[in-house]
């Protein structure tokens, strides 16, 4: 009898979940018995791993006894491990914003704490917007994108010291969104400690084609979040006040699971680009908000699991 | 050697008439149970433009044939219909088709002739067995009734000697309104059908709810077990007011005088009173091969209700089949 083939491919799903409770939706860190609900369903249509945020590591320590503790509910449900984190910066030009210098040393020693709190388990990635929200920012210059590709730089080689990789989410509304100033900011940064981690949902929604993207800067890209929309931004769509996100006008809602049939993502392009790169290791699964509209995240997170399933692994796996 | 294969009824993403209608919302129910570890999808016979899975001659209308049918659910990555539950009380719309009773000599023809339309169908989309249901509800028979079971049997014998010829089997589906909750009769309905025709649904959740254990039937007759559903039961009708009239809306919908918000509910939830891993050890004792069909009968979250259903499935029951068919060491 044979080995089985290892896998180049494993799938992890970035926990954006709301759960059920029995006076309406509540957030599936609400209990224990939530959270296995939760896990039990991401174990349930074949996901390998989680992904999460980095403030939840406060239920963590709280509810759990910290990351490790935490992460052995996640295997005890049969998942192998937390792969990434995504850190939610609460971005301010007064205090907290990479194209501001003066705000820097608070930067970084919020990375030194951080991963502090995070090193009793073993991240691949910590994930970040590197810059502020579009208006915060704007006019976008190329000082500002050295000045906050510098600031990642110095972070990144704090996150190596724990053997994680620092890695660049473009959200479509943050200051660095757009091709042309993408290019700029990867120039400018250390390769070694600042990695990318594409989305095709945001760099779609910004007429950016990831795929295009990540062919680029395929040996710095750390990640993926394979998520889908319907919609591209127009006008003042990214720089919308107060937010983007959520409030833009023109779009309820921007983010949808893989496998919808009005999705823009070209997925089997991607995987095609992923296969042709050898890229081999997780590839993480988003839907954010997927429960807007009258959206389901079980159903969502079911839908895209099988497309990942029966469409994308016929492609590479 | 057990050969079980694990199906999914998706009763619960059509809790109205008017649901559960639109091609989009079928894919991505089959989808869901599909990635949740389920290849069959059980179906429940019904009449009308909105049932677009009630009976052949909707599938015909929405999918052009049955063939296009079953395309559409390989497209789904889901292999077949492995059952068609059907109650003789269904009207058909397509057919002009009143209610048809198995007690009403004059209305067996009928029966069987609907038993063979979708015995014919199942054929074709790979399914086994039709399930029926086995005697009206309780309050529906009169106290005084006299020879219930042998008309019973010789309702479903006929149905069965028709359902054989397309190679699909009958297994008599008893709820917990059923008269056959009266002691002793579902064993005398047994005893008095022909054990080559007609069989026997083992329905998890509505025999708890009846109050018959349905581990001690299953072992009880294990070899007229010729089709079984894994639902959860949540209450016991301890009151027997299944033989309130009506009970149908009653007690099945309303809960009856407790109100009972839910009746049923997916394997592996908590609450639940069915003992799924002691039934599939049981199964898989008495030699059982064929389809287990797991359903939540109504869920206020079909999609979740599936997932952890499939959890139960692919962690504790699928094992357990398994861990017995591997070869001893």
């Amino acid at each position: 009898m044979s080995a089985p083939t290892e896998r180049a491919i494993k799938w992890s799903y970035m926990d954006h979940w709301r759960s059920n409770g029995p006076s309406g939706p509540v957030d599936q860190w609400h209990s224990h018995r939530t959270m296995s609900t939760f896990l039990k369903q991401v174990k349930a249509v074949g996901f390998d791993a989680i992904d999460t945020f980095d403030f939840r590591i406060w239920q963590m320590y709280g509810d759990y006894g910290g990351p490790a503790k935490y992460q052995e509910m996640v295997t005890d449900h049969g998942l192998e491990r937390i792969v990434n984190t995504f850190h939610a910066a609460d971005y301010d030009v007064r205090s907290y914003a990479p194209h501001v210098p003066e705000t820097h040393e608070a930067i970084l020693e919020d990375f030194r704490v951080t991963m502090g709190r995070w090193s009793e388990i073993q991240l691949d990635n910590i994930i970040v917007m590197p810059a502020t929200l579009y208006y915060d920012m704007e006019p976008v210059t190329e000082d500002k994108l050295k000045t906050s590709a510098e600031l990642w730089n110095r972070v990144g080689e704090i996150t190596a010291g724990y053997g994680v990789k620092l890695t660049c989410h473009h959200e479509f509304f943050c200051g660095i969104q757009s091709e042309a100033d993408i290019e700029t900011f990867y120039s400018h940064t250390d390769p070694a400690f600042v990695h990318l981690f594409l989305d095709t949902a945001q760099h779609c929604i910004a007429s950016v084609d990831p795929v295009a993207l990540y062919r680029r800067h395929a040996p710095r890209v750390s990640g993926f979040h394979f998520k889908d929309t319907h919609d591209v931004a127009t006008g003042d769509d990214h720089r919308n006040r107060p937010d983007s996100e959520i409030m833009a006008p023109t779009t309820g809602k921007w983010f949808y699971e893989m496998g919808t049939p009005e999705g823009r993502v070209d997925f089997e392009a991607m995987m095609t680009a992923v296969r042709d790169e050898g890229y081999r290791g997780w590839i993480s699964v988003e839907h954010d908000k997927a429960n807007k509209q009258g959206g389901d995240y079980s159903e969502a997170t079911a839908v895209s699991r099988w497309y990942a399933k029966n469409v994308l692994e016929n492609i590479y796996r | 050697m057990t050969d079980i294969q694990w199906g999914y009824a998706l009763n619960q993403w059509k809790p109205q008439f008017d649901d559960f209608v639109r091609r989009e919302e079928h894919e991505r129910a089959l989808k869901t149970m599909s990635i949740a570890g389920f290849t069959g999808v059980e179906l429940t016979a019904a009449s009308g433009r909105w049932e677009p899975f009630g009976n052949p001659q909707q599938l015909e209308a929405n999918f052009g044939s049955l063939a296009g049918f079953r395309e559409f659910l390989t497209g789904c990555r889901v292999d077949a219909v492995p059952a068609w539950y059907y109650d003789p009380q269904q009207r058909f719309h397509e057919t002009l088709t009143p209610a048809l009773s198995p007690l009403v000599a004059e209305d067996v023809t009928g029966i069987v002739e609907k038993a063979e339309w979708f015995a014919a169908a199942l054929a074709e989309l790979g399914g086994t067995v039709l399930s029926v249901r086995a005697a009206p509800s309780g309050w529906d028979v009169p106290a005084d009734a006299e020879d219930v079971v042998e008309r019973l049997a010789a309702c479903w014998d006929a149905v069965g000697r028709a359902t054989a010829r397309h190679g699909v089997r009958t297994a008599l589906h008893v709820d917990f309104l059923s008269w056959l909750r009266r002691p002793g009769t579902l064993d005398q309905l047994l005893a008095a059908t022909d054990p080559d025709l007609v069989g026997l649904v083992v329905d998890t959740g509505e025999l708890t709810v009846a109050g018959i254990d349905p581990l001690a039937l299953l072992q009880q007759h294990a070899g007229r077990v010729w089709h079984v559903q894994f639902k959860d039961a949540f209450a016991v009708d301890e009151a027997q007011e299944y033989l309130e009239p009506h009970s149908e809306y009653s007690v099945r919908v309303r809960g009856g005088a407790r109100e009972v918000p839910r009746w049923f509910g997916e394997p592996g939830t908590d609450g639940g009173l069915v003992d799924f891993a002691g039934l599939t050890r049981a199964l898989v004792e008495a030699g059982y091969t064929g389809w287990v069909v797991v359903e939540s009968d109504q869920s206020p979250h079909p999609a979740q209700s599936a997932l952890v259903a499939g959890y139960l499935l692919q962690r504790e029951l699928r094992p357990l089949v398994e861990a017995a068919a591997a070869p001893a060491v």
